[in-house]
């Protein structure tokens, strides 16, 4: 059992500036859990905390059930990789990996074992006498996981280990280290910026944003069931479109956007809990993918657009437009042969539309 | 291209004109007396003698002087690059209190000549009891500011994430010190060494102040005793000359490699 457990966990730096406010989640045992947010959202510090390469300001962190707050990194039993690798420079590949296990005076042949099944696993047999100056970027992320692997720590952390990687290399190690997850069974906390990493990979996410955690949930719920407009613009690429309005009861329960250029009825589930919002400011969130060409639904809203700008991508199109000068995306079906600046009928399906609190962002659910 | 071959043809110059001095002396050890003293001068000895290097070794006692010049070289040498690269990584690297101003004290230092601290550091060792002991030469080359300077600049640029994947790793501090730092700093601790080792082998003033016996004396300072009772012998002097100079050649000529490195460190980008 190594599971990893913060407690209101907060970092303040020396200068005062608090990046990281009251952290809560657990991570449980051989769950891979994604820290996702903004740059600068403190998801590195977070990180480096549960390492301890940085002091907790206040709160406790558990460790396989232990309170590391004042356990050095060496005693916490975990391993990290670094975003630029940190391999040592004056070191061939084997003794990268083999160093950690060296300082704990493991015996040299079970050294010899682990690094070799460790380089196995990761393609490194033929590599294993050259310096790091001499591997592929790739390759130098694989030694860093492999410095990890052979220590066999309860939990592994990553900070934006791909990062660095070109885009193809970076969805081919995605799905190795989603492979070697489970290959290990280990406990993995893996920090990125890049929501789709996150969204593949993570068997649940933890969203940040300005040092708090907005919401801990798998990577379906947080995009069917965001809890704030902030978490469902981060989730779903590309981004929700948003528009501000109000709620008003005039024969029916009606959104009207700012300028009325968007007006339509809710459904009678969401009624029931937008009862209380009639009169206040509210703003609707729609997923690129929820705009069709097709009306799919009878009461879908028909909406008419000029197009900005089109994205032919093969299988799907990207288009952009505007709403009361908002920027808006869907993502549809391949168009015909309908020019930028022509006009095409959008639809929207009503009970596919999240609706946000403007003043406090939070989303507006069904039993809140 | 041109360009390319005027600065050759300028080094070459150079180099020549800074060797003549350095050749003439080495023909000049192996003549008879007074045969140097001759304008034009001349480089090769006719006849060719040792005689110069037997006197020599008859006079001084040069195996004892050699061998208190290598000890305090290398000892210093040695201390000196312990204690410089401690301070310089852990001013490059470590957080504390009063670093800030405790490095800027120690840099202001610089300003002052070493002759001035020259009494105050004979009176401090000679209260502690080292004058005339190898200490007095040995405590105050155990490190100065320049060689932490140098270590501190070198160590900044060593990423922290390094230091910190050794540390994940389980190293303690020492062994960050010893296993990733000093390997990844060789160039710089090499210039630093040749350095030292010079300095301390060629100094003169301060063993001629701190030693006081006969068989404590440096080589230089050994050679300038001789040159005080035989001032119309350059021929001998140049014998104790080349002695002097052949081991600090081998230890520049072995570490050479190393030493053009560190001064080219930075430039390319590996
Ligand atoms: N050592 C430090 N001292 C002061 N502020 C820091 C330090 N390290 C990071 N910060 C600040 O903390 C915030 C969060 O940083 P970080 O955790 O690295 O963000 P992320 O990894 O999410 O991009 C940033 O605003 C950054 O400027
Ligand atoms: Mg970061």
């Amino acid at each position: 059992m190594s599971e990893v457990i913060l407690k209101n966990v907060c970092k303040i730096y020396d200068g005062g500036n608090k990046v990281v406010t009251d952290a809560n989640f657990k991570v449980e045992d051989k769950e891979f859990v994604v820290l996702v947010g903004p740059s600068g959202c403190g998801k590195t510090t977070t990180l480096r905390m549960i390492a301890g390469l940085e002091e907790i300001s206040s709160g406790e962190i558990f460790i396989d059930g232990k309170l590391v707050n004042n356990l050095p990194p060496k005693d916490r039993d975990i391993a990290m990789v670094f975003q630029n690798y940190a391999l040592y420079p004056h070191m061939s590949v084997y003794e990268n990996m083999a160093f950690g296990l060296k300082l704990k005076k493991v015996d040299k042949k079970e050294i010899d074992v682990r690094v070799k099944e460790a380089a196995k696993i990761l393609s490194l047999e033929e590599y294993l006498n050259r310096k790091p100056k001499a591997l592929s970027g790739g390759q130098r992320q694989r030694v860093a996981v492999g410095r990890a692997i052979v220590r066999k720590p309860k939990v592994f952390l990553f900070d934006e280990p791909l990062s660095n990687l070109d885009a193809k290399l970076r969805v081919q190690m995605r799905t190795e280290i989603s492979k070697l997850h489970k290959q290990l069974g280990a406990t993995m906390i893996y920090v990125t910026h890049d929501q789709t990493e996150a969204m593949t990979m993570g068997d649940r996410i933890v969203i940040m944003k300005d040092g708090i955690v907005n919401q801990v949930d798998t990577p379906l719920n947080l995009y069917n069931k965001p809890v704030n407009q902030f978490v469902a613009g981060f989730i779903g690429s590309p981004a929700m479109n948003f528009l501000s309005g109000t709620i008003s009861e005039k024969s029916d329960l009606t959104f009207t956007s700012d300028k009325s250029e968007l007006t339509f009825n809710f459904s009678s589930e969401q009624k029931s809990y937008l009862k209380e919002y009639i009169g206040q400011e509210v703003v609707i969130g729609i997923r690129p993918e929820d705009l069709s060409i097709e009306k799919t639904n009878i009461k879908s809203i028909e909406q008419e657009c000029v197009l900005d700008v089109i994205e032919p991508m093969g299988n799907e199109t990207f288009i952009y437009f505007e709403i009361e000068k908002v920027q808006f995306i869907a993502r549809v079906k391949p168009l015909g042969d309908i020019k930028v600046g022509g006009k095409i009928k959008l639809y929207i399906d009503p009970e596919k539309i999240y609706l946000f609190d403007k003043k406090t962002g939070n989303h507006l659910f069904k039993n809140s | 291209m041109i360009k390319k071959y005027l600065l050759y043809a300028f080094l070459s110059v150079t180099s020549v004109i800074t060797l003549i001095p350095f050749i003439w002396m080495l023909g000049a050890s192996f003549m008879f007396d007074g045969k140097a003293s001759v304008f034009p001068p001349i480089f090769l000895p006719d006849p060719f003698t040792f005689t110069q290097y037997q006197i020599l070794f008859e006079r001084l006692n040069v195996w004892r002087n050699f061998f208190n010049s290598l000890i305090l070289s290398s000892m210093v040498t040695v201390l000196y690059i312990t204690f410089t690269s401690m301070a310089g990584y852990a001013f490059a690297k470590y957080r504390f209190r009063g670093k800030k101003f405790l490095f800027n004290l120690l840099l202001s230092s610089m300003i002052i000549p070493s002759q001035v601290t020259m009494l105050p550091l004979f009176l401090l060792l000679k209260s502690m009891g080292f004058i005339n002991t190898y200490m007095a030469i040995i405590i105050p080359g155990l490190a100065n500011i320049f060689g932490i300077f140098l270590i501190r600049q070198y160590c900044i640029s060593i990423p922290d994430s390094l230091i910190e994947a050794a540390r994940m790793d389980g190293a303690t501090d020492f062994q960050i010190y010893r296993k990733v730092i000093l390997p990844l700093a060789v160039p710089i601790l090499v210039t630093l060494a040749i350095f030292s080792f010079l300095g301390t082998w060629n100094d003169f003033l301060w063993p001629l102040i701190a030693l006081t016996d006969d068989s404590m004396y440096t080589l230089p300072v050994a050679l300038a005793n001789l040159m005080l009772e035989h001032t119309k012998d350059p021929e001998l002097m140049m014998a104790g000359s080349v002695v002097t100079v052949i081991p600090v050649i081998i230890v520049f000529l072995a570490l050479q490699k190393y030493y053009i490195k560190g001064i080219m460190m930075g430039s390319v980008k590996e």
